[in-house]
């Protein structure tokens, strides 16, 4: 894979390549603290995050300036070691925020284990694994969390492990559950919403888990897709409605395909199916802090699709799609995760992670005219991520109120 | 019933055979890297039968790259995956020991038995069990000859005796053989488990080959672990293009000579295209068949893309005195997720004037030794005929994540996208008799070689034009998607009309990985 020295947003800081990466990683840290970013002060700029989950592993972070504009500012290096690749549906750095509790975190998946940072502090706050069976090298650990647990999803073991949350956002292994889809499928996916986790898995089954108490208890609703049971798809990242009455999967498939399955009962229901025929593949899903926008990322194509959502009834209607990313091929081949450029009212449009080497950051901005949008990549697109080698996974600071 | 007994009969006769033939596990030492590079040993009929016993081997060399050899006792030694030449008519015994050391089976070993009636030793495939795939030949898809959907073979077990007459029209041309066990060809063919097939008679239909000296080239690729991306390794005969890391393979021609090369693409996935550069420049190439079946007449070409499995036989000619020639593989885009197939140096041509110019020993293609006539060539007729039925097939893929999980499937369009299964119902169910016309797509963002087995068609259109030429293939290339407009496709008409093929037999992608994960469905030709 090659990349044009040239095709990165200059907003974006670069290493000069002749500093071997420790140095250069000391050097803005210690930069970032002269600037007063340190001591563990409540961030109040918006940030994204990115999970290099490179050799070397950590997160950088970039501030979301006006109009959505990225421009680095340090790369937290993480203590343990990640893979370069892995699911496309995983979220491998996420973040909590409920005024009380500010923390982000983040996997590594070569070393199985999840780190904190504890927004301000510029620094990693340490790291947890789980058992010695919860393994995640081969495709990655996805991450779920809310202001009491994280729960972090080991693709190898296929095993859910529960992570309490302490002060400073410390994280204490609980326990973990196996789990597992019909046909022997590992977990994929990974959601929580109030007392309901929700998982998919790679042979096409979901199933959703009671975590009231914590742990994740299965619900004995484990089911097939609608698509999957179809034989042509199978759900992979999940996102849930802000009062739980919907569940949305985006599909690994060779076409773009979202299902919704009505969840109001506690349980999974059979899901709906959407195709919005406008890319290939569609792992990744993000609904709009107002939810009447569904973000797809077209994982194995080229395009970002922004479909419009009813909240009340969970119907997924057509909407807009972008023109092709930049440098598709030449730079990156896969799109990854997507995070929002604002958290109220439509989202103005995400960011999406582009898993090259090194990987970068699209940035795409969103128009609604009544029913009809335009989702298009900004001018200083792509924002270059020089610490990741295999960028899957990105989130923000503060994150959506869901 | 009567296939078993006459399994039987054959497990039996040949138990003596395989006794005294070739037993070893360890594969032959392979050329020196920077030697001349040699022809395969030939072996050739004795009255109208060639009788050979081969045993399948396994090693692993200094290098950590592991082996799987055809072996053969020649008078001067045992050689590995010698060449078969037979001349149209004769018949072919071939005995095949699975010799294989099968200390670790177990890991690999895929939870399917052969699918329908037992053939071979029958049990569970794992990636030391074998069989045997005469890939191009237009011969019977059963027991003992061309089936590879109940013929299993086990390390140990009494050598299996394959019976094959080489029918009388079939086109004079390369084939190869292979092993296509499914879930494990990759393997042994990634291990170097093919050789070449002739079917004499070429200079009947293109007379400009005679008097002309003959090259057999089988390129081979090797990587490490073939089911991980990563850096492999091509070789020509066996003997490896280390360039610019090593010395080249050489070959010596004389000043300005003209040759006949027959080149088989016996990788497991890469898309070769070929040229010979003089002085640094495409020479010109006067291509004579593609997969072993003769064009109408000689077409100049600078570059012969031969997709996996693909044949392309040509007239090459040398480089001057003074001059330098050089066999090469120019780079191939396979798409966002296909793997890149790099440009390579396979053999560098030296101009030699005392070049040896003399026949070899052995008997060439262009000796048609049965003194038949040039009769029609089989599917010569198709362009004319009457079409009973049109079908849409369709590649598709799909990544749950980068290093997987994929899902590699071929589709008969309205069916559902499924995996092949040892023990599934044929998809495509057709009679003899019938001429079908199918359009087959690519909808993945990866290119991909369709094969069938048992029968070529006719290529008739290139993304809805029609294909000028109208080759005759049993492999084509169908390129990725790119992500915008309509999918490529390929337009080829396939004939069921010979009795003798009726059976049940597969068609597949021939990137050996997607074939061995599920790319490949059944066909079922009803008498």
């Amino acid at each position: 894979m090659r990349i044009p020295a040239s095709r990165f947003s200059t907003a974006a800081k670069r290493l000069p390549q002749t500093v071997p990466l420790f140095l250069g990683r000391a050097a803005v840290v210690l930069l970032v603290f002269s600037l007063g970013f340190g001591c563990s002060r409540a961030l109040s700029q918006d940030y994204l995050l990115t999970n290099d989950d490179s050799d070397t592993n950590g997160v950088s972070f970039y501030t979301i300036g006006p109009g959505g504009a990225l421009n680095f500012a340090m790369e937290v290096p993480g203590p343990g070691l990640g893979i370069n690749g892995g699911l496309f549906g995983m979220s491998r750095v996420v973040a909590v925020n409920n005024g009380d509790t500010q923390c982000i975190f983040a996997s590594e998946a070569f070393t199985n284990d999840v780190f904190w940072i504890v927004p301000g502090s510029a620094m990693a706050g340490g790291s947890a694994a789980g058992s010695q069976s919860d393994i995640g090298s081969a495709n990655g650990v996805g991450l779920a969390a809310n202001p009491q647990y994280v729960y972090a999803s080991f693709s190898t073991s296929s095993t859910i492990a529960t992570f309490q949350v302490q002060s400073g956002c410390a994280l204490v292994f609980v326990n973990d559950v196996t789990a597992g889809g019909l046909n022997g499928g590992t977990v994929d996916g990974m959601a929580i919403h109030g007392s309901m986790l929700i998982a998919s898995y790679a042979d096409g089954s979901i199933e959703s888990f009671n975590i009231a108490s914590g742990t994740p208890m299965s619900n004995g609703d484990k089911l097939m897709s609608t698509a999957s049971a179809a034989g042509n798809t199978y759900p992979n990242g999940i996102d849930i409605t802000q009062d739980g009455h919907f569940a949305i999967f985006g599909d690994t498939s060779t076409s773009d395909v979202v299902e919704v399955s009505d969840i109001s009962s506690g349980r999974l229901t059979q899901t709906v199916v959407y195709s919005t025929q406008s890319g290939i593949s569609s792992s990744n899903v993000l609904l709009s802090p107002d939810e009447t926008v569904l973000y797809i990322t077209n994982t194995q194509g080229d395009v970002i699709t922004a479909a419009f959502f009813n909240k009340d009834t969970g119907q997924i209607t057509r909407g807009c799609t972008s023109t092709r990313i930049r440098d598709y091929v030449q730079a990156w081949s896969y799109l990854g995760g997507m995070a929002l450029q604002q958290i109220t009212g439509n989202g103005g449009g995400v960011y999406v992670a582009e898993f090259g080497g090194p990987s970068g950051i699209a940035s795409l901005n969103l128009t609604v005219r009544g029913s009809t949008c335009t989702l298009r990549e900004a001018k200083d697109s792509p924002t270059a991520d020089d610490y990741s080698q295999g960028l899957l996974s990105i989130g923000r600071f503060p994150p959506r109120s869901f | 019933m009567s296939l078993m007994r006459f399994s039987n009969d054959c497990r039996a006769a040949v138990l003596l055979l395989a006794l005294s033939s070739v037993v070893s596990a360890q594969c032959p030492p392979r050329p020196v890297s920077g030697t001349e590079v040699q022809d395969p040993y030939a072996i050739t009929p004795q009255n109208g039968t060639l009788q050979a016993d081969f045993s399948l081997g396994e090693s692993v060399d200094q290098k950590g790259y592991t082996h799987y050899c055809y072996q053969y006792q020649a008078p001067s030694g045992v050689v590995e995956a010698p060449t078969l030449r037979l001349n149209r008519g004769d018949q072919l015994q071939l005995n095949l020991a699975d010799v294989i050391q099968d200390n670790d089976a177990s890991r690999m070993e895929m939870r399917h038995a052969a699918a329908g009636a037992v053939c071979g030793d029958g049990g569970i495939a794992t990636v030391s069990s074998t069989n045997l795939h005469f890939h191009g030949m237009p011969i019977p898809p059963v027991c003992h000859q061309d089936d590879v959907i109940d013929t299993l073979l086990q390390p140990g077990a009494p050598a299996f005796n394959f019976n094959i007459q080489i029918p009388s029209d079939t086109p004079p041309g390369l084939y190869w053989y292979h092993p296509h066990v499914h879930g494990f060809t990759e393997f042994q063919v990634n291990g170097g488990a093919a050789g070449a097939l002739i079917v004499n008679g070429m200079e009947k239909y293109r007379p400009e080959i005679k008097g002309l000296k003959e090259h057999v080239f089988i390129v081979r690729q090797q990587y490490l672990v073939p089911w991980i991306p990563g850096p492999y390794q091509l070789s020509l005969n066996y003997q490896v293009s280390l360039f610019p890391n090593g010395n080249s393979p050489f070959i010596n021609m004389k000043p300005g000579e003209r040759q006949f090369w027959r080149v088989a693409n016996a990788t497991i996935q890469d898309f070769l295209p070929i040229e010979i550069d003089i002085n640094g420049k495409a020479e010109k190439l006067e291509l004579i068949a593609l997969d072993g079946y003769p064009l109408a007449k000689t077409r100049e070409v600078k570059s012969i893309t031969i997709p996996p499995a693909g044949r392309a036989e040509f007239i090459a000619t040398g480089p001057p005195a003074g001059g330098f020639g050089e066999f090469v593989v120019g780079p191939y885009d396979t798409g966002p997720t296909g793997n890149p197939d790099l440009s390579a140096l396979l053999a560098v041509i030296n101009p030699v004037s005392g070049a040896e110019n003399a026949r070899p020993s052995q008997p060439l293609s262009s000796d048609d030794t049965s003194s038949q006539p040039a009769v029609r060539l089989k599917w010569s007729d198709l362009e004319n005929v009457h079409v009973t039925t049109v079908r849409k097939l369709f590649f598709s893929e799909e990544f749950g994540g980068t290093n997987g999980p994929i899902q590699f499937y071929i589709t008969v369009d309205g069916q559902q996208q499924k995996v092949f299964e040892p023990n599934e119902k044929p998809v495509i169910r057709t009679k003899v008799g019938a001429v079908e016309d199918w359009t087959i797509e690519n909808r993945a963002l990866e290119t991909h070689a369709f094969h069938i087995h048992q029968i070529h068609f006719k290529l008739l259109e290139v993304d809805g034009k029609p294909a000028p030429d109208g080759d005759m293939l049993d492999t084509v290339t169908i390129p990725y998607w790119s992500g915008k407009g309509p999918y490529h496709s390929v337009k080829v008409r396939m004939d069921f009309r010979d009795p003798t093929i009726a059976g049940t037999f597969l068609f597949h992608c021939h990137i050996l990985l997607h074939e061995d994960l599920g790319m490949m469905h059944k066909i079922e030709v009803d008498p």
